[in-house]
């Protein structure tokens, strides 16, 4: 597969890097890339006998180089899945959002670990978090202890010591990478220690179960249920499984065409459950038989692919008249054996008809100035499509301004007048928009329709003639004004803004939406049941089940 | 306990000096200081300062020894690792020190130490680790562990390194392969191994993997990890030789579930590998084929860098599967405005490829708003695309694709009107007459034009269309008049241009403005090209005034501005290529599409192996209704054999369909400017298409302005996605 693998800063310095064969001149190797590379680069670069495909995450490069002599025509997909869990491997270890260089340059000895456990003489072997965080179980180095000893300098042997003092005292205060996991490992059976007697060597005592090593978990990659170690227990039993769908939905305001209806759905799951414990789960669009579903949902590699499809090979054996197919339609579920901890059960995606309202649908957007006042109005209405019983959690509206301060010369100096039907609305003077926040809405089916009203005033050049000429003449000092001098503001955080970069802007006029629905599932997805089978300790378990729709980073309407 | 400190270029003596220090303090803290040390060696190599930390080799040994940590050990390894392919020779002295951890009781230890004797290229780290290797697979039958499995896959490495010595242990893995008793892991690591080593010597005869065998293993991928998945289904694809109808669709059957797997490469091997299994089957049911698509557009839901990949085997595939099997929906294909650039270049590409007359208009629409686009690239690609469908499609379609052009003229931005104009000139390639009453538009937007390519096309629609325009040789005086300034390609358009004036009309000012022409290129200009031909001219204007000549106007006439050939873009592949590339779903070959025996040379080309199901032809492919029962089925089969007639006297025809296509020249990777000889279509070219065809993908044909020369270029702008030099 490939040869060599590396972690590279923004600047595409290499930070980690890996043979897997006899491959000379690392450095040299990623230099090439490094002169190569451009922006509008694809992931795949040739140069000179080299093959690079990357992968940018998080400011940091995840780099194969692959000789073309090496391997015929090496799976391309392949080796940028890797790179991909790779990165989610990472982060999943490191237990952080973001993975940072600082981490990667602290934790050198560990990345280079995990890599050499997900690959094997370039093939690759396995990705997935939670059995690599029982195999592989060195602390994490995190970076909030560079602080101690950045002021040290090495050269001085006794202050060596001394940062060697504090970094030994700052240990104690790391955090172990699996919390949980931790207390359960020291009660398991102590049989086993023996067996794996020369891993142990850990120098800290007060980490020692950190590093104590499951011997179950050596075999558990050549066993068949690979991502599941043997003797795993809790004290009790739970599983949580959420439900997240997130809506793209995008909506040229002003011909009415929608360019986008789609909900990418994701299961996720949490497991805490002892033993093998065999969970079956039926959602209403797999006994539905919805072929969208079936067609664009992917699964975790734990699920029996073919627990899911056994009425369709049924039927293509036996004939659609066969009675004994009736019993199939309830069997169809999804069986799996859960790996330990989190992992994301299945993901899908979904075409919404067109016809069917958004989740929250914009239903009018007006500018409109009104010249005898000298005013200019913005008013939007919005209303909900779901559930009567449900509501937002966190709603809010993102209003551009930018068109209007273009259009139309706004005199900042009077405060602008905010109305809305419910929450607040909020001013962003700097990037030009507007923010409603709603937080609570109510959901219903279109009926629940609330609206927003924004009044800036437009420039009196009459009025401000006249104000400048009886200041001039008046004697009276100038009328004190009260609140911030928004013009003031405007000017400032307007200055240096380029013009062209302004009607770049100005092309695409978006009205963003952000909400969170708790408890409700914008395709109707259900989990009709939910078993947990453990047939060598049956122990009482606790399933959680939870619903959430969301908006996607693309939820918008053109206006 | 670290920081970027120890991420800085060292010289070996601090190192050393810090190694001594941790030495002589207390034992609680010199292990950290050590480590730290140890550390600042590892982040060393990783920076290039390799020459310098080989120094330290001596101190490395020496802790070698006294350590028992594994920290320490992983370090060790590691620096061998990364020392030794540079410098086998200094590494030599670790070797004992390695093969201590190899005899350890610790697994972990052992695995580690089995890498790095690996990935030192020394005959005698080579004999140890053969000699373990084959230890290990002696006792195969006995132990079961990691460590197994560890050196079944650290063959394909040894067998780099010296072949001939592998070759026994071979056996030994297909005896894995083909005893089902050992365990599934096992089963595909030895497959594995087999196939890299058989793909990578093309001395080795073609290993294939009997369909029971086959079978067996498919029956356990649900036991198999994600990644072992994948690689049966990548070994299996063009090893599995199924002999019957029955047999591929069983095979079939078992891994379809696998589309549906959360792993994009198992997805897309499975794929890949249905795929090739179509290759034998008989018909295949529209069922099957609603499911590949909509895994197909459920992969498109992925990080960019995967859903590039994935974009480009669909285009792929739509090449290969003309009557497509896939039936994908457009709209997946529309470009977002974050996608990044190489995304957006692919799916204008896929959007291309996807416009039949259904979709055109909805293509069309897409298309016209990218074209008013801020971003300057796409907006020029987007028209090419449009007048490239303009060829494409039949002549109503044209209609639309032209009227959309017209409507961008108006939008009076330059880069689009030049682009327009460019696009034009294949379009009146194609319709000579059809779209005569536009011509005058175009030409208005003369002002405008400032590159060479949209002044080359302007220059030609002048000069092809003059009798339809009064002034068009005053038009054409503000070109020949700055010939000086122009570019070489535009030198050429105009001197061709003025030579054909003079011929067509003969008048003075036409006489006059080629004679300058001619002077000035043959006597200012220094370009050689430029000036024999100019010569060339020269001699045949001359030629035709002497007396005692047969040259009569009309031959020259005939000469300089024959009739041209109607162009036609022609986005098929070679049937041979097609099927390699569809066996390289996934693989580079499949970014470059290109075969891959041009990406690796030395690589076999994977081909189909003959069965008696084998069906050569993609297009003749039946896919059935779902609801077919079992008796219709039965007519089905009888419906087959009339089927596999036609099928064959199909291919009687598009053999012969293929000598008369136009354009023959697709094999030639495309830099090497094809010079298309009017009536010289031969059939020369189809010894070599095994070996050399590029895609000739949404290849645009540019009308040079000479007569029966065409050149040809790709869509995708600088080019890059599409061809490759290694």
């Amino acid at each position: 597969m490939s040869s060599c693998l590396f972690i590279l800063d923004e600047l595409l310095e290499p930070l980690i890097s890996k043979n897997t064969k006899p491959v000379r001149n690392l450095p040299d190797i990623i230099k090439s890339f490094k002169e190569s590379w451009t922006p509008t680069s694809p992931p795949i670069i040739t140069v000179s006998n080299w093959h690079y495909v990357y992968v940018k995450r998080d400011a940091l490069w995840f780099v194969a180089a692959i000789h073309y002599m090496d391997e015929k025509c090496m799976n391309l997909m392949m080796i940028l899945f890797y790179l991909d869990q790779l990165y989610y491997l990472l982060k999943n270890y490191f237990k952080k959002e973001l993975l940072t260089k600082l981490l990667i340059i602290d934790n050198a000895l560990l990345v280079t670990e995990l890599m050499d456990e997900s690959i094997d003489f370039g093939i690759i072997q396995m990705t997935d978090p939670s059995i690599i965080r029982d195999y592989i179980r060195v602390k994490i180095n995190n970076s909030i202890a560079t602080g101690n000893n950045s002021n040290d300098d090495s050269d001085d042997s006794d202050t060596e010591s001394a940062s060697s003092k504090k970094n030994a005292k700052s240990l104690g205060s790391y955090m172990p990478s699996a919390n949980n996991l931790t207390n359960l490992w020291k009660g398991y059976s102590t049989k086993d220690e023996t067996l794996n007697e020369n891993v142990n060597n850990d120098n800290f005592e007060n980490n020692d179960d950190e590093t104590y090593i499951n011997s179950h978990i050596a075999r558990t990659t050549t066993m068949a249920v690979s991502w599941r170690t043997k003797g795993i227990y809790y004290a009790k039993n739970e599983f949580f499984l959420d439900v997240v769908e997130s809506v793209q939905y995008l909506m040229n305001f002003k011909d009415k065409v929608i360019r986008r209806n789609l909900i990418h759905g994701q299961i996720k799951c949490k497991s805490y459950l002892s033993g093998m414990p065999t969970l079956r789960i039926a959602l209403n669009k797999i006994l539905q038989d919805d072929k969208q579903f079936l067609g664009h949902a992917k699964f975790h590699q734990c699920v029996s692919l073919n627990s899911i499809n056994i009425k369709d090979l049924e039927k293509d054996l036996e004939g659609p008249n066969d009675i004994s197919n009736k019993n199939f339609v309830n069997k169809k579920e999804i069986e799996f054996i859960p790996p330990d901890g989190e992992f994301v059960l299945c993901q899908y995606e979904l075409r919404r008809h067109v016809k069917d309202p958004p989740v929250i649908n914009m239903t009018s957007f007006d500018i409109k100035p009104n010249f005898k006042k000298f005013r200019v109005q913005i008013s939007l209405k919005i209303e909900t499509h779901f559930k009567r019983q449900n509501s937002t959690s966190l709603m809010t509206i993102k209003i551009p301004l930018l068109q209007l301060f273009n259009d139309y010369k706004i005199d900042l100096s009077k405060q602008p007048r905010f109305k809305s039907d419910v929450g607040k609305v909020l001013f962003n003077i700097s990037e030009d928009f507007l923010i409603w926040e709603i937080d609570a809405l109510k959901g219903g089916h279109g009926e629940n329709e609330k609206g927003m009203v924004a009044e800036f005033f437009l420039f009196n050049q009459e009025e401000y003639d006249r104000l400048q000429e009886e200041a001039k003449i008046s004697m009276n000092p100038p009328p004190l004004r009260n609140g911030p001098k928004l013009e003031e503001l405007y000017e400032e955080m307007h200055e240096n803004e380029d013009a062209e970069d302004t009607a770049l802007k100005m092309k695409t006029q978006y009205v963003f939406m952000q909400f969170e629905i708790p408890y409700s599932t914008c395709s109707g997805l259900k989990v009709e049941y939910l078993k947990i089978e453990e047939d060598l300790l049956k122990y009482q378990s606790f399933p959680w089940v939870r619903y959430k729709t969301l908006n996607d980073d693309e939820y918008a309407f053109i206006v | 306990m670290s920081d970027q400190r120890i991420f800085t270029r060292y010289r070996a003596s601090e190192i050393g000096v810090d190694l001594q220090n941790s030495e002589s303090k207390k034992l609680k803290n010199n292990v950290l200081g050590r480590k730290t040390a140890l550390r600042k060696i590892i982040a060393n190599l990783t920076l290039g300062n390799v020459n310098e930390m080989s120094y330290l080799l001596p101190e490395i040994l020496k802790y070698w020894q006294i350590e028992d940590d594994y920290e320490v050990k992983r370090i060790c390894h590691e620096y061998i690792r990364k020392l030794g392919p540079s410098k086998p020779k200094n590494v030599q002295e670790a070797l004992p020190y390695i093969l201590n951890d190899l005899k350890s009781k610790n697994q972990k230890l052992q695995i580690l130490s089995l890498k790095t004797l690996v990935v030192v290229p020394s005959p005698e780290f080579f004999n140890e680790a053969f000699e373990f290797v084959s230890q290990t697979l002696n006792r195969l039958s006995t132990v079961k562990d990691e460590l197994t499995k560890e050196a079944i896959y650290c063959i394909s490495v040894l067998d780099e390194a010296d072949h001939d010595r592998v070759l026994p242990l071979i056996d030994t893995l297909m005896d894995i392969i083909e005893n089902e008793s050992k365990e599934p892991s096992f089963i595909v690591a030895a497959l594995n191994v087999v196939c890299i080593i058989s793909e990578r010597n093309t001395n080795m005869s073609n290993m294939t993997v009997r369909v029971d065998i086959a079978i067996d293993i498919l029956e356990m991928l649900p036991t198999l990890n994600e990644w072992e998945k994948a690689f049966v289904m990548e070994c299996f694809t063009g090893k599995v030789v199924p002999q019957t109808h029955m047999e591929s669709t069983n095979i079939i059957q078992l891994v379809i579930p696998q589309l549906q797997h959360g792993n994009t490469s198992v997805a897309l091997n499975t794929l890949r590998f249905i795929f090739y299994l179509l290759n034998y089957v008989e018909f295949t049911t529209e069922e099957l084929s609603i499911k590949l698509s909509s895994s197909i557009i459920a992969l498109l839901n992925k990080p960019p860098e995967l859903e590039f990949l994935i974009l480009r085997n669909i285009i792929l595939l739509l090449l290969s599967r003309e009557n497509s099997i896939l039936n994908l929906d457009v709209s997946y294909f529309f470009v977002e405005y974050n996608d990044p650039i190489y995304i957006k270049d692919t799916k204008l590409e896929c959007l291309y490829l996807l416009a039949n007359e259904v979709t055109l208009p909805l293509i069309l629409e897409e298309l016209e708003q990218y074209a008013t686009d801020i971003h300057i690239q796409m907006s020029r690609k987007a028209i090419r695309a449009i007048g490239n469908l303009a060829v494409k499609l039949n002549k109503e379609s044209a209609d639309k694709c032209v009227e959309c052009l017209l409507d961008l003229l108006e939008f009076g931005v330059d880069y689009v009107i030049q682009e327009t104009i460019s696009v034009f000139r294949n379009i009146l390639r194609k319709y000579p007459d059809r779209y005569r009453n536009n011509i005058d538009i175009l030409v208005n937007c003369i002002d405008y034009i400032q590159e060479s390519e949209a002044k080359n096309a302007m220059i030609w629609i002048l000069t092809n269309y003059s009798d339809s325009m009064h002034n068009c040789l005053e038009i054409f005086k503000v070109f020949s008049s700055n010939i000086k300034d122009e570019t070489l390609e535009v030198q050429f358009s105009i001197l061709n241009s003025s030579i054909k004036f003079l011929m067509r009309y003969g008048t003075k000012e036409s006489e006059s403005i080629c004679m300058e022409v001619l002077k000035c290129c043959t006597e200012e200009i220094d370009n050689p090209d430029l000036r024999s031909r100019a010569y060339m001219y020269w001699r045949l204007l001359t030629l035709l005034q002497t007396k005692d000549n047969h040259m009569t106007n009309e031959t020259v006439l005939d000469i300089i501005d024959g009739d041209l050939p109607v162009i036609e873009l022609n986005t098929k592949l070679d049937p041979l290529i097609l099927q390699e590339l569809e066996l390289n779903i996934g693989s580079i070959a499949s970014i470059y599409l290109k075969p891959v025996s041009q990406i690796f040379r030395l690589n076999r080309p994977k081909l189909l192996i003959s069965s008696p199901v084998l069906n050569p032809d993609h297009d003749s492919l039946k896919i059935i209704k779902s609801n077919s029962t079992y008796d219709e089925f039965g007519n089905e089969s009888k419906n087959l054999d009339n089927q596999r007639m036609d099928r064959r006297s199909h291919e009687m025809v598009s053999t012969n369909s293929t000598m008369n296509a136009i354009m023959e020249d697709y094999d030639k990777p495309a830099e090497t400017i094809n010079q298309l000889k009017g009536n010289m279509k031969s059939s020369s070219t189809r010894q070599s298409r095994l070996s050399r065809k590029p895609s000739q993908l949404l290849r645009r044909l540019t009308k040079k302005n000479h007569s029966n020369e065409l050149i040809i270029h790709f869509l995708s702008g600088n080019g890059c996605l599409m061809f490759f030099h290694i």
